[in-house]
């Protein structure tokens, strides 16, 4: 009987864009579990909607740390979201110009909602003076 | 257009029950969420742009309307979390569970894990807004 010899020959891959994209799906998905699931249950169950108005908001980010949780939220979730519609949006569109058009679109998209709610979140709430 | 016709014939046609349920609902659920994200984002930073509208915007989260929505998001924010969950363990530990019998049950599983964590919910959003919009309850 002739011996068989087998050889694992291992290649490095460069990942390339959708690759890394498609980890950090993976890793952002597993943060924002407990980001998530933890803030809506907070906020929409124990606290309520009907409980908050501006001074509540001013309250809550009177601690850092909450600051810090919402910048990981709006970090996370934001990105993981936009790059999931991009994934979706290529679905339906084949031509590889318009998937260029629609990536730098969404990429666009991000980028403002992102940077709104990080310049609110880095100024906070704006209180008139003088304070009553 | 045909690429838009062709991939919604294979969303709806494709008939694979559970499984196939599971996928439109991840994706519904995540296009559900990250549609109101993003409005979420900028109604906060509100209190920065312009704080004199943001309790207009919170009487707009507080009417019964919004309320039904927001009793739908927690429901999407639930499934789609569970759901992920669900496809990460298959593909990084059990290969195997993609096969279709056991998609069907790891799906219904998914699901009754989303009711579990989504009633209770429910029950009190839903009483929050019988308080606040019609006064039951002693609001």
């Amino acid at each position: 009987m002739a011996a068989t010899t087998e050889t694992v020959r291992r290649v490095k891959i460069r990942p390339n864009y959708d690759h890394v994209a498609w980890k950090w799906m993976r890793y952002s998905a597993l943060l924002l579990i407990p980001l998530v699931w933890f803030h809506v249950i907070l906020q929409d169950v124990i606290v309520g909607v009907h409980a908050m108005d501006l001074n509540y908001v001013a309250e809550r980010w009177a601690n850092v740390a909450w600051r810090i949780y919402d910048a990981a939220l709006l970090g996370f979730a934001m990105a993981h979201g936009i790059n999931g519609v991009r994934q979706v949006a290529n679905d339906f569109i084949k031509g590889e110009r318009a998937r260029v058009v629609v990536s730098w679109l969404l990429f666009i998209f991000w980028l403002v909602i992102t940077g709104i709610g990080a310049v609110a979140l880095v100024a906070g709430v704006r209180q008139n003076f003088p304070l009553n | 257009m045909s690429t838009l016709k062709t991939t919604l014939t294979g969303y709806t046609g494709y008939r694979g029950r559970e499984g196939h349920y599971a996928f439109l609902l991840h994706r519904l659920t995540g296009l559900g969420t990250v549609l109101f994200l993003a409005i979420h984002v900028v109604d906060i930073a509100l209190v920065y742009i312009y704080p004199e509208g943001f309790g207009d915007v919170l009487k707009l989260y507080q009417s019964t309307l919004f309320g039904i929505g927001e009793i739908g998001l927690v429901f999407c924010v639930f499934f789609h979390g569970i759901n992920g969950l669900r496809i990460a363990y298959f593909d990084m530990f059990k290969p195997g569970g993609w096969e279709i019998a056991k998609q069907r049950n790891s799906t219904r599983i998914t699901l009754i894990g989303t009711l579990i964590l989504w009633l209770p919910a429910t029950f009190f959003m839903l009483r929050n807004i019988l308080i606040h919009n019609f006064g039951l309850f002693g609001g």
